[in-house]
C-alpha cells in the first residue's frame, strides 16, 4: 500500500479550514456552544458559590451511594457547589464539545460538497481514495479538538479565577481532567467524525448527514459521553483505559471507513 | 474492439434504412452494431484513448452500454447525444471516478481503474458545473488545484496568477468566487483544467454560459491545444456549431449506446452516398436543363431549385463537368457550391432514427440557426 500524500491531505485540510473560518452556519455554533458551556455555566457557578449559601449541596451529595462524592463531601461546604459543578458536573458537557465540533465539520465533509456541488471537480484531481477521506477527516478532527483544548483552558481560568475567593487554590485541572483533555476528548471528536464522515458520504445534503447522524447515531455517543462524570470519580489508569476504548473504537470506524471508502460511492450519488 | 485501425466499417442495418414516418424500421434495442468510421485511421497514430465494451450499470439501469471507441492524440472527439445519453458517465469512467461494470479501457496507456490517481495527474477536466468553491477567492481556487497536483510555492503561484490573466480574470483574483457569473465561473474553471497542462482533456460544456467573445477565444484555445500542442480532447456540449468546429471524430451516444462514432465526413459519406451541391443558374433550373444534369456521368441527382438546381454527384471532380456541359448549352452558371454534410447533419439524421416515443432530445441545442434534419 502506498504511503499518504500529505502535500495532497494538507491542501485539502488547508483549503477546507479556511472556507470554515468563512462560514457562520458553521462558525457560529462552534463558537457559541463552547461560550455557554465552558465560559458561562462555571463563571455563573462560581458567582453563585460566592454569593449563594450552599448548605443545600450537602443534602444532594448525602442522597448518592456512599464512596462515590467522597472526593467532595470532604471538602468544606462553601467549596462544595464550586467542585460539584465546575469539577465533576461539567465534564460530560465538556466532552459534547468535541463531539459536536467534529459532528457538525464531519457532517459537511462531503456531503457539503455535493451541496456545494464541488465534489465531482474534486473527485476528478489525484488524490487517492483514501488521501481524501483521511484529509476529511483532519479537517473535522483538528478544529474540534483545538476548539476542546482552547475552550478548557478558558474554562481553567474562568473557574480558578472567579472561584478563587472561595477556593484559595487553582482546583482544575486535576490529574483526571488532563487525562480527559488530552486524551479522551480527543478520542470522542475521533468516534463522532468517525460516524459522521461516513453518514456524509451517504447523505445528499449538510441538513440530511446532521439529521441522519442527530438523530440516529449520536445520541448513543451522546448517552456514552454522559458518563463521564464517573470517569472523574475513577482512577487514573481506568481513566486512561476507559479512554483507550474509546480511542480504538474510534479508530476501528475510521479505518473501516478508509476500507470502505472510494469515490466510485460518491460519484454514484452526485 | 469493434473500431480497430484497418477493419472495414461495420454497417448497421438500422442506420442504412430509412425511417417512415419518423419512425426507425427496426427497434433501437435491437441494433446489434452502431455505425463505426475508422479506415482513416493511419497506423502511426497514437492512440491515447482507448475502451473496449466499456459499461457501467446504475441502480436504475445501464448508464453506459459497451462503449467501444478509440482516440489519437491530438484530435477532439465530441461526445454527443440528448441528456441522459451517458455522456458524463463516459467521462467519469474514462478518468476514473466510476468504475466500469464491464468492459476496459485504458488512457494514456493507464488503466482508469487501477492507475487512477496517475491518470488524472496527466489529465485535466472541467465539469458541467463549475464546481469552485464559493467561500474561497479565485485565486484560493486555483491554488488549491495547483497543491493537490503537487504544485508548490512560488511555481504554484505563478501558474495560477498567469492563468488567471490569460482568462482575463486579473481583476477578480482575490475576490471570492460567490458572485461571479457563470461566465466567470466558467473561465476560472477552465483555466483550473489547464493548470498542469495536461496531455487529455475532458471538457463539459466549456462554452455554455459564455458571452460571444469569450467563446470564441474558447473555441481556439480547443483547437489550439489539440492540433499545436498535440493534446486530445473529449468535448461533451450540447452545441453542435462548437462541435462542428472542433471536431475530428464525433461519437453520439443515446441511452448509453453508442450509435455512431468516426469523423463526421466519413460518417456523412456512409449516411449520403455522394455530395450534394447548388448550382447557381440565376432562377430555377427547367426541366430540360435538369434532364441535361443528370445525363452527365457521375450525377447521381438533379432537381430544381429557386435560384438553379441542387445536384447529388459522386465526387467534386464532377462538377466541372457539370458546368461545362450547362455552359456547351448556353446557360448561364453564376456559382457552384458544394454543400458538404456537417457534423450537426449527421448528428440529425442520427437522431432522427431514434423512435420518436422514447425520450425526446430535449437537451440538444441547435447552433448557428440550423434546422434538424426532417
Amino acid at each position: 500500500m502506498s504511503r499518504p500524500n500529505w502535500q495532497s491531505i494538507r491542501a485539502v485540510v488547508a483549503r477546507d479550514l479556511t472556507a470554515v473560518r468563512r462560514s457562520k452556519a458553521i462558525m457560529l455554533p462552534m463558537t457559541l456552544v463552547p461560550v455557554m458551556l465552558l465560559v458561562v455555566l462555571p463563571a455563573g457557578t462560581a458567582f453563585a458559590a460566592r454569593t449563594q449559601d450552599a448548605s443545600g449541596v450537602s443534602d444532594f451529595l448525602n442522597r448518592f451511594p456512599a464512596g462515590l462524592t467522597d472526593p467532595i463531601v470532604g471538602l468544606p461546604q462553601h467549596e462544595q457547589l464550586i467542585v460539584l459543578v465546575n469539577g465533576f458536573l461539567i465534564a460530560p458537557l465538556f466532552l459534547i464539545v468535541p463531539l459536536m465540533v467534529s459532528a457538525v465539520l464531519a457532517a459537511d465533509a462531503f456531503a457539503g460538497e455535493k451541496e456545494r456541488r464541488t465534489l465531482e471537480s474534486m473527485l476528478h484531481l489525484p488524490i487517492s481514495d483514501r488521501d481524501l477521506f483521511i484529509g476529511k477527516t483532519l479537517v473535522a478532527f483538528l478544529p474540534a479538538v483545538a476548539v476542546s483544548w482552547l475552550g478548557f483552558v478558558c474554562f481553567a481560568v474562568v473557574s480558578n479565577t472567579l472561584a478563587w475567593p472561595v477556593m484559595h487554590r487553582l482546583f482544575v485541572p486535576t490529574a483526571l481532567w488532563a487525562i480527559m483533555i488530552f486524551w479522551v476528548a480527543p478520542g470522542v471528536a475521533a468516534l463522532g467524525l468517525g460516524v459522521m464522515v461516513r453518514v456524509s458520504a451517504r447523505a445528499n445534503t449538510t441538513q440530511e448527514a446532521n439529521q441522519l447522524g442527530a438523530a440516529v447515531i449520536l445520541p448513543l455517543i451522546f448517552l456514552a459521553v454522559g458518563q463521564a462524570t464517573g470517569l472523574l470519580l475513577v482512577d487514573v489508569p481506568v481513566a486512561l483505559a476507559i479512554g483507550a476504548v474509546v480511542w480504538l473504537v474510534a479508530l476501528l470506524l475510521i479505518g473501516r471507513g478508509i476500507q470502505r471508502f472510494t469515490r466510485d460511492q460518491l460519484a454514484t450519488r452526485i | 474492439m469493434r473500431s480497430q485501425r484497418g477493419k472495414r466499417p461495420v454497417r448497421n442495418p438500422l442506420l442504412s434504412a430509412r425511417p417512415q414516418n419518423g419512425k426507425s424500421l427496426i427497434p433501437l434495442d435491437v441494433v446489434p452494431e452502431p455505425l463505426v468510421e475508422t479506415s482513416h485511421r493511419g497506423a502511426g497514430d497514437e492512440v491515447v484513448i482507448r475502451t473496449n465494451g466499456l459499461s457501467r450499470a446504475f441502480r436504475k439501469g445501464l448508464a453506459l452500454d459497451s462503449l467501444s471507441i478509440d482516440v489519437p492524440a491530438g484530435r477532439v472527439l465530441a461526445l454527443l447525444g440528448p441528456n441522459g445519453a451517458g455522456k458524463t458517465t463516459t467521462v467519469r469512467l474514462l478518468n476514473g471516478v466510476l468504475e466500469p461494470t464491464a468492459g476496459q479501457s485504458r488512457v494514456l496507456g493507464l488503466d482508469p481503474v487501477a492507475e487512477g490517481d496517475e491518470l488524472r495527474r496527466r489529465t485535466g477536466v472541467l465539469t458541467e458545473q463549475a464546481g469552485l468553491d464559493d467561500r474561497l477567492t479565485a485565486r484560493e481556487n486555483l491554488l488549491f488545484t495547483a497543491r493537490v497536483r503537487g504544485m508548490r510555492g512560488q511555481p504554484a503561484s505563478s501558474r495560477v496568477d498567469h492563468l488567471i490573466e490569460s482568462f482575463g480574470m486579473g481583476e477578480y483574483a482575490y475576490e471570492r468566487t460567490q458572485g461571479f457569473s457563470t461566465g466567470q465561473r466558467k473561465r476560472l474553471a477552465l483555466a483550473r483544467s489547464l493548470i498542469h497542462d495536461p496531455e487529455v482533456l475532458f471538457l463539459d460544456e466549456p462554452t455554455s454560459g459564455l458571452d460571444p467573445t469569450a467563446t470564441r477565444e474558447v473555441i481556439d484555445l480547443i483547437a489550439g491545444l489539440a492540433t499545436r500542442h498535440g493534446r486530445a480532447v473529449v468535448l461533451c456540449t450540447h452545441f453542435l456549431g462548437e462541435a462542428g468546429r472542433l471536431a475530428d471524430e464525433m461519437a453520439v451516444l443515446h441511452r448509453g449506446r453508442l450509435l455512431a462514432f468516426g469523423p463526421p465526413a466519413a460518417l456523412a459519406a456512409r449516411l449520403w452516398p455522394g455530395l450534394e451541391a447548388e448550382l447557381d443558374l440565376g432562377g430555377p433550373a427547367s426541366d430540360t436543363t435538369v434532364e441535361a444534369l443528370r445525363s452527365v456521368d457521375g450525377v447521381l441527382a438533379a432537381h430544381n431549385a429557386p435560384m438553379g438546381a441542387r445536384v447529388t454527384v459522386t465526387g467534386r471532380e464532377v462538377l466541372p463537368r457539370l458546368v461545362a456541359r450547362l455552359v456547351a448549352h448556353e446557360i448561364p452558371v453564376y456559382a457552384s457550391t458544394p454543400l458538404p454534410k456537417t457534423l450537426e447533419d449527421v448528428y440529425f439524421e442520427i437522431a432522427g432514427r431514434i423512435p420518436r416515443d422514447g425520450p425526446g432530445l430535449g437537451g440538444i441545442e441547435l447552433g448557428n440557426g440550423t434546422e434538424p434534419a426532417p
